[in-house]
């Protein structure tokens, strides 16, 4: 049989988010997979060179829509490293707890992502749904769905009073009784199982070689986890378990995320019953000193590492980041080479990707610059010009 | 014996291998070495830091602008310790060997030292821009100091008020 080769993407059935697949067929089979990137480059390390070191933690929050709080904390130890500051025990509880929280959001997410790519519409609404008591845990604390920007150089911005913890204790109970719920679902219903098992297999030495972390490189047994290897803020304090897979599958990285899921919910009881009384942020100078620091922080999609040097001005000399999903899209082509066509959106999803984390890196957009907030009218009267330059007209039709 | 005992090990252990190749050893704190190495050796040191010392994991390169210099920081961890190996080369012909054939998946990293930062990567096979669009203006390179945003989308001219 001759061979077919297929572009899938920059747009594509995996996620909304811009990437390109070249797919090599025999019939139906993949012979050969390739993967593209670049599509949604911002410039971001060379913006951050050219604003503060406050600054910079809203514009790194904003490198990814998903895991915003993994990016800023993970500068902003670097940053407090080379400022030698020593953040207070409260501050630190409350990071974690953020970083739980967003690890659950992050999780769920995904759950109703590959519940939807399964063609099990159901469970992505049910999933869907509950996360929604996550989210508004995060908005209890950050004052926002999900850029929380908890994080502040010397601390954390806001406190958790008795009443917010009573409410995210309460809410913590729901997720984890419906997650573990999930758990019993996404391991025993047969159509998950024929979706899922034997599709998009890693085995344990390639994943090693082609550096894949996170629950992507956990599904393949491998027994990596930085909050584990090495503990950041308290994080040597909590009694949680390491959530490993053998199957190497799509199955593994479902099951090795909704176990994780409910060690989050574990972790926030304990952060939120520790929490130790004081203030919640110190002062830090703005002028930070030279000097160099690399750290690493295990976001939900796996290992993010930053990067940042300072030149004794109030701007980083450098900010380098690297995002979980730059290390494990090299795996894909892997997983997809000998699958099945129907697979590939599944099997792409299954990493559980972020293509802006990892083009975070050019091009500024000047009429972005302009900020500008549409009203809901604006935006209305722009949807009409929009369409009536392309033969539609909605101007008659009445809202309600 | 000192807290430092584990990374004094690690010191000791690479300057017995690469001796006089080494330059700019320092402990920075627990978990945490940098070193300099000649790029003619960092294939080796990559080689022998993923199958002697178990550090089997490069979590990134950091492309750097020194000035006379461009540089490479290679992060590489064995999951407890991360030991950054620099590597320079100099600014007006920027050449470093790829460590693909150590570390598979670094590909990305590596294209993002070519396009960003302008430094030759010697075996590094051809393919397409990456980060940067396909369109960018060829031999600019953003992360690179004396770059600035003008260089490749310059500002529109702004028409006097009559």
């Amino acid at each position: 049989m001759s061979k077919i080769s297929i572009p899938l993407g920059p747009q594509h059935p995996g996620l909304k988010e811009p990437i390109n697949f070249g797919l090599v067929l025999e019939g139906e089979q993949i012979d050969k997979a390739t993967v593209n990137l670049g599509y949604n480059h911002r410039g971001i390390e060379k913006a951050a060179e050219e604003r503060t070191y406050i600054q910079d933690i809203y514009l790194l929050e904003r490198v990814c829509g998903i895991c915003s709080h993994s990016h800023t904390t993970c500068y902003i130890t670097c940053v407090e490293e080379i400022a030698k500051a020593e953040i207070p025990e409260r501050a630190k509880a409350i990071r974690v707890l953020v970083a739980e929280l967003e690890r659950i959001h992050s999780h769920l997410l995904w759950l109703g992502i590959a519940a939807y790519e399964i063609g099990f519409d159901t469970l992505f609404m049910y999933v869907w749904r509950d996360r929604e008591q996550v989210l508004d845990c995060l908005e209890l604390v950050g004052g926002n769905r999900v850029h929380y920007a908890i994080n502040t150089l010397g601390g954390v911005r806001r406190d958790i009073t008795p009443e917010i913890k009573a409410e995210l204790l309460k809410r913590v109970d729901i997720l984890e009784a419906r997650t573990k719920y999930y758990t019993t679902l996404a391991t025993e219903e047969t159509t998950v199982l024929a979706r899922t098992q034997k599709v998009g297999v890693l085995p344990k030495d390639l994943a090693i070689k082609l550096g894949t972390n996170g629950p992507t490189g956990r599904a393949s047994g491998l027994a990596r986890d930085v909050r584990k290897d090495e503990p950041y803020l308290i994080y040597d304090k909590l009694d949680f378990k390491l959530i490993t897979a053998d199957t190497c599958d799509v199955f593994g990285r479902v099951v090795v995320r909704v176990l994780e899921t409910v060690e989050s919910c574990k972790i926030i009881r304990q952060v939120l019953n520790y929490l130790p009384e004081g203030p919640i942020s110190i002062k830090v100078p703005w002028k930070v000193p030279e000097g160099e620091a690399v750290n690493r922080y295990e976001a939900p999609r796996g290992e993010d590492i930053h990067y940042v040097k300072g030149n004794g001005t109030d701007k980083p000399e450098r900010v380098k980041v690297r995002a979980p999903t730059l290390a494990n899209y090299h795996a894909v082509p892997h997983m997809l080479e000998g699958g099945w066509m129907a697979d590939v959106p599944l099997v792409i999803a299954a990493i559980d990707p972020c293509m802006s984390c990892s083009d975070r890196a050019l091009v500024t957009d000047r009429a972005a610059a302009r900020s500008a907030v549409w009203s809901w009218e604006e935006m209305r009267r722009n949807g009409i010009e929009f369409y009536k330059r392309r033969g539609v007209d909605f101007s008659k039709v009445v809202l309600k | 014996m000192s807290d430092l005992e584990l990374e004094e090990r690690l010191k000791k252990r690479l300057e017995d291998k690469f001796g006089g190749d080494i330059s700019e050893f320092t402990i920075q704190r627990r978990r945490r070495l940098w070193l300099t190495v000649k790029p003619e050796r960092l294939v080796d040191m990559m080689r022998f830091l993923y199958s002697e010392m178990e550090f089997n994991h490069l979590s990134t390169i950091t492309g750097m602008d020194l000035g006379e210099n461009l540089a490479a920081f290679y992060h590489t961890t064995d999951q407890h310790t991360i030991i950054t190996v620099r590597a320079k080369t100099p600014r007006a012909t920027p050449v470093l060997p790829t460590v693909r054939d150590v570390f598979a998946g670094t590909e990305s990293y590596e294209r993002e030292l070519e396009d960003l930062f302008g430094i030759k990567i010697e075996g590094l096979p051809p393919g397409r821009h990456y980060p940067l669009p396909d369109d960018f203006p060829p031999g600019q390179h953003p992360l690179r100091k004396d770059w600035k945003l003008t260089d490749a989308y310059p500002e529109p001219a702004v028409k006097e008020a009559k």
